[in-house]
Order: structure tokens, then sequence, then C-alpha cells
């Protein structure tokens, strides 16, 4: 851009600035992005594809083995597998119980509506840890539903309920609902009642105008929900850990402890291998509900 | 009228929302083909009526008919009508064609009759061409001609209008307007049309139900509820009025002879000595003349022109009469502000109004 003319209004110069001067309220976040979350992220992929070494952190000569150990071992693909079904789980049951509540409190008066929000954000204010120690305290050998069960005399010896796929489940959808519960009640709030009325007044029944009205308007709410919870599930190690026991192994927990094992570029590869399940789910959350379609783009 | 023939009946309905009543003891019969519109002001009842009728509300009492079947109890999705929303309601996640094409998916027309009948009804309001557009994609008045489309082509018994011109500008409601009442004209359907434009009222309607505090004042015909209001309320919800007070002096044969304070007017009305009548004389059927022309004296206060009619205000006695003059010659431009006038009107043209 030619800037040899005097900064005067409306000149290519005074554009310029202007220009600049509204980059420069967004410069500082992209700066930081970049330095903290891209560059490094870059820096890890790069890792990845180096081979592993003795006595450095990692070595020279560019790779795919780590990859390869990864995807072609059945280990890990049956932790990829198991992953994959922590997160379909606690995804889907999330959600099933989150819609009716949502719809529930999308039809509040807005006064209610507020304490509703208010009270489904109290869970998210205690930590995960506590809550993991929650669950101990009520699973566990001794926990209340074994101590009560035996007392009670309908069982000899206490159920093996905690360290199993189920514990971690319940665990985490517990923690994770309120998520699910606010996007999609957001989404049916801001919803007119006259599309579900006019869907009535052209003979659908509650049913019908479930499907084919009120869950597609709801779409964007359901896939920010689905994602927030199933990306959540991925990265949620202390839960895992604790309720799922040191057998129990999630991909986050792999690439914990390769970390801890000092196998560095294995442990990059598992992260991105993680990072690929998350975009891979992610984009197929958005493929199948198409929550583009309701500002109509198809 | 045969009982068939009505394609809505109201028999004595009312709807209280937390004891407040929104609708109270309306009865209405809708013949077959009639355009039939609830007018009145915001909070008068007139779109809870509509709703009762489209069953999205349930009346506290009476009942209601749809082509002679009761329909009081029935959900809306199984009673004989569409709508038009006053937003349009079109489906934002689907196409026009899909939007024209759900009343029928949801009646399993099968899929190449619903093609053919989206299109058909698309054709019907010119809009062939924006089949495969999404609502967001479309300006005000398209989207209300689809809105038309899709409640058109299932042929309802009934067609609901929540005011669905009230979105469009001055110029875009007019058109559609006329639009729509050579649509209806052409399809013959039934028509409920809910609106607080009483000129629309006017211009579409067969017959009109003026709506006031849950209550139908009055309905009639445009002519008939135009020509002869029978409340202060109508006379001045439906265009403008002027009104006067007085008490009969003298009565027979059906005139009525009334004392107005500045003079004695003659009426067509059945009265009795010493009663007290309020009555209401168009703007546009009040005469102006020179002062010895005879009539009420009065002074000229102040002239609107309008381009096709000129307003002229007159102080008689302190009370305010408007007049409207067509602008036919320039008859109407050669007053001044100040001249001392008279106004008379014809006999007929004074309309007592019932004591309210």
């Amino acid at each position: 851009m030619p800037s040899s003319s005097i900064a005067a209004d409306g000149s290519p110069l005074g554009d310029l600035l202007r220009q600049l001067r509204s980059w420069s309220l967004v410069a500082l976040p992209i700066l930081f992005f970049l330095i903290f979350f891209a560059g490094p992220l870059l820096y890890l992929f790069v890792v990845s594809l180096l081979e592993p070494s003795q006595t450095e952190l990692y070595g020279t000569n560019v790779t795919l083995q780590n990859y390869a150990k990864v995807l072609g071992d059945e280990f890990y693909l049956r932790i990829i597998q198991r992953t994959l079904l922590v997160g379909a789980l606690v995804t889907g049951i999330a959600l099933l119980i989150a819609y009716p509540v949502a719809m529930a409190i999308a039809r509040m008066t807005p006064r209610w509506r507020i304490i509703a929000m208010i009270a489904l954000m109290f869970p998210l204010m205690l930590s995960n840890v506590v809550r993991a120690y929650g669950w101990i305290a009520v699973l566990g050998r001794q926990g209340v539903v074994n101590t009560v069960l035996t007392q009670a005399e309908i069982i000899d010896a206490p159920l093996a309920l905690l360290y199993s796929i189920e514990a971690v489940v319940l665990g985490l959808m517990t923690i994770l609902l309120p998520y699910m519960i606010i996007s999609i009640a957001n989404s049916l709030t801001g919803l007119d009642r006259s599309y579900a009325e006019a869907a009535q007044s052209l003979g659908a029944g509650p049913l019908r105008t479930f499907i084919h009205v009120t869950w597609p308007l709801s779409s964007p709410g359901v896939a920010a929900g689905m994602q927030l919870v199933f990306f959540l599930t991925l990265s949620a190690y202390v839960t895992i850990a604790l309720l799922g026991g040191p057998r129990f192994s999630l991909l986050v927990s792999m690439v914990y402890r390769s970390a801890m094992a000092f196998q560095w570029t294995f442990s990059a590869a598992l992260a991105f291998v993680l990072l690929g399940v998350a975009l891979g789910v992610g984009a197929l959350i958005m493929l199948v509900l198409r929550p583009g379609r309701v500002q109509g783009r198809g | 009228m045969a009982a068939g023939e009505i394609d809505v009946r109201l028999e004595n309905v009312s709807k209280s929302f937390d004891r407040v009543e929104a609708v109270k003891d309306v009865s209405v019969d809708i013949p077959r083909g009639q355009f039939f519109s609830l007018l009145g002001p915001s909070g008068c009842g007139k779109t809870t009526t509509l709703r009762l009728v489209a069953g999205f509300e349930h009346p506290s009492a009476g009942a209601i008919y749809i082509r002679g079947a009761a329909v009081t109890r029935v959900p809306p999705y199984r009673r004989d009508y569409s709508m038009v929303f006053q937003n349009f309601a079109l489906f934002p996640h689907l196409t026009m064609a899909e939007n024209v094409a759900f009343g029928l998916r949801m009646r399993r027309v099968p899929g190449p009759e619903r093609a053919r009948r989206a299109r058909e009804a698309l054709a019907m309001v010119k809009l062939e061409g924006l089949a495969e557009r999404y609502p967001r994609q479309l300006s005000g008045g398209q989207q209300q001609r689809v809105a038309l489309a899709r409640a058109l082509v299932v042929q309802p018994a009934v067609l609901l209008l929540d005011e669905p011109l009230g979105a469009l500008d001055k110029k875009l409601r007019e058109e559609m307007q006329v639009e729509l009442r050579e649509l209806q004209h052409r399809l013959g359907t039934t028509t409920l049309f809910v609106t607080h434009d009483q000129e629309e009222a006017l211009t579409m309607s067969d017959r009109i139900a003026i709506m006031r505090d849950g209550v139908i004042e009055q309905i009639g015909q445009p002519r008939e509820v135009y020509e002869r209001p029978r409340t202060e309320f109508v006379a001045s919800f439906l265009g403008v009025s002027n009104f006067f007070d007085g008490r009969i002096t003298a009565a027979a044969n059906g005139s009525a002879t009334v004392d107005l304070g500045f003079g004695q007017a003659v009426l067509s009305h059945r009265g009795t000595v010493g009663e007290a009548v309020r009555f209401a004389v168009r703007p546009e059927k009040v005469r102006l003349g020179q002062i010895s022309t005879g009539g009420f004296a009065a002074q000229v206060r102040e002239i609107v022109y309008r381009g096709v009619t000129t307003h002229i205000y007159l102080d008689c006695h302190g009370n305010e009469v408007i007049v409207f003059l067509q602008n036919a010659s320039s008859d109407a431009l050669a007053w001044r502000i100040g001249d001392a006038v008279a106004f008379s009107w014809e006999r007929d043209s004074a309309v007592v109004l019932d004591r309210g």
C-alpha cells in the first residue's frame, strides 16, 4: 500500500494507521496464543516425529516409529477403543439425561431459570479430586452401597463396584452433566415457541414436532454440549485414575505414564493420537448434527 | 344458514389467564369462504381468540367447532386448519420447498405428489425460483408469501392469519393486502384474520368483529360497521368520528329533535323526550359552507393538507369538529384559518350510539 502521502483522514497512511490500531487490540492475545499454544504444539509435533534417545530428551532422526508403536500395537489400540467407549458412554448418557432437564429449564419463568442455572453451576465449583473421593466413599468395599447391602443381608460379600469402567463413566458423567444441560438449555431457551406451534398447526404431533423441529433447532446447543463433554472426558485424568484404579488405562493415562517414564517422543505421539481422536469425534458430531443448518446454511 | 356451511363456530367461548378474563362469552359463526376479521387494539383478546381456534389455548368455557366437528378438547395437530404466524415462523433449517412441503409430509402425502404440490404452491405465490433458498436468504415479503404457501398447500378448512402483514413496511403491506385478498377469493378458503389495523380490516374482510376487553362490540360487513357503529368505541376505533351530546326535546315517527346546546339537530332515532343521546358523524359526511348557507356556526382553527383530502378542524362553541374534504376541486383549499363557517350533515349521517 502506498504510504507516501501525508497522514490525513482517508489517505492510505491514515487507513493503515486505523487498521493497525484495530489490530493492536487483538495483537496481545494472538501473540500469547502463538507463544504459549501454537508454538509448543508445533514443537511437540516435531518431537513426536523424532526417534527416542537414551541419553538426550530425543534423537535427531525423523521417524514414524512412535506412531507405528501406538497404532500397530494391539495393547494401545485397545486403549484407544476403550477411550472411545468411555467417551461415547459419558457423552451419550449425559445427553439422554440432560435433554429433558434442559427442556424443563427452558419452560421455566426467567427468574426460576436463573436459579436453576446457578444451581447447576454449584457442583462445578467443587474439585474433581474431592468428588472422586466422594464416589470412593459411596462405591468402595466399605462404602455406603456395600455397607447398606451387607447390613440388609442382600449380599454376603462386598461387591467390586469401584475400579471399573462403570465407576469411571458414572463419575465423569455426573461431573460433566451440567455442561451438557446448560448448553442445551441455552439453545432451547432462545427458541421461539411459534416454531413448535407452526409444526403443530401443520399436523405434527408432539413426537414429530420434536423430531422435525425442536431437535434440529436445538442442534447447536446439543453439538456444543456433546463436544464439551467428550473433550473433557478425554482429559479427565484424576477421575479416571481414582475411580478406574491402577490397572484401568485410557489414552490420557498412557500419555502421563510414558512422560513419567521419560519416553518423550512416544508420549508426544500419544498426545497427538489423543488430539486426533478429539478432532475426529468433534468433526463427526458436527457432521451428524449439522448445527450450521439452523442458520440456514444447509 | 345451514349448520353444515359454517366452517368456524365459537359458542359462548371464554378464556381466563390467572383470573384475568382475556375472552368473555364470545360467539361467532364464520360461513364457508368468508374472510372474517377480528379487529381491536392490543390486549383486546383477538389473538387469544385465534389461539383458541388453533388449539394453542383451551377455553375456560364454551365450545369451538371447525366444519361442524367439536374441537374444544382436540389438540392443535388434529384440527383442520393451518396458520400464518406474525413472525412467519418458517423453519430456519429447511429450504422453502421443504417448508411448504412440511404439512403434506405430516399428512403422509407421498413424495412425488408432495413435491408437485409444494412446487405449485410456491408458483401460486410467485416464488417458484426460490425453492432451494433458506428463510434467512429471503426478504420479509418473500418470507410472508412462503408462509402463506405453506399454510394453503394443505387445503385447510380454515386459514388462520395472526397479523401476518404487521412485520412488513407500509407499501409492501398494501400490496400484500390486495394479493392475499385475491388469493383468498380465488381459492375460497374460509379465513380468520386478526389485525389491529382498521384500514386493513376494512380492505380485506367480508365481515369484521370489533373486540374490546375480551368482548365483541359489533359484528358486521365493513360498510355496516363503518357507517353504523353501535358504540363510541367502534365509531372511534374504526376511522374518525365527531361525537355530539344532546337531549331530546321532541320525538315522533322515528325521528327525534335534539338540543345540542349550540343548536338543534334532527336524528333518525326512536327516543323519548328528555332522553340524553350521544351520536357520531363521520368527518367526510360533514358539509362545510359559508355562514349564509345555514347550519351550525363555527370557526376554522386548523387546516391540514393531506394530498387526497384536506382535514379542517373547526371550533364550535368549544367543541372540536373535524371535516374531511375531498380535494376534487380547489374549493377545499379556499378556507383560511379564522374563517367563520357553517357546517351541517344529512340526517342519516348521524348515528345514535348505545349508552355504555
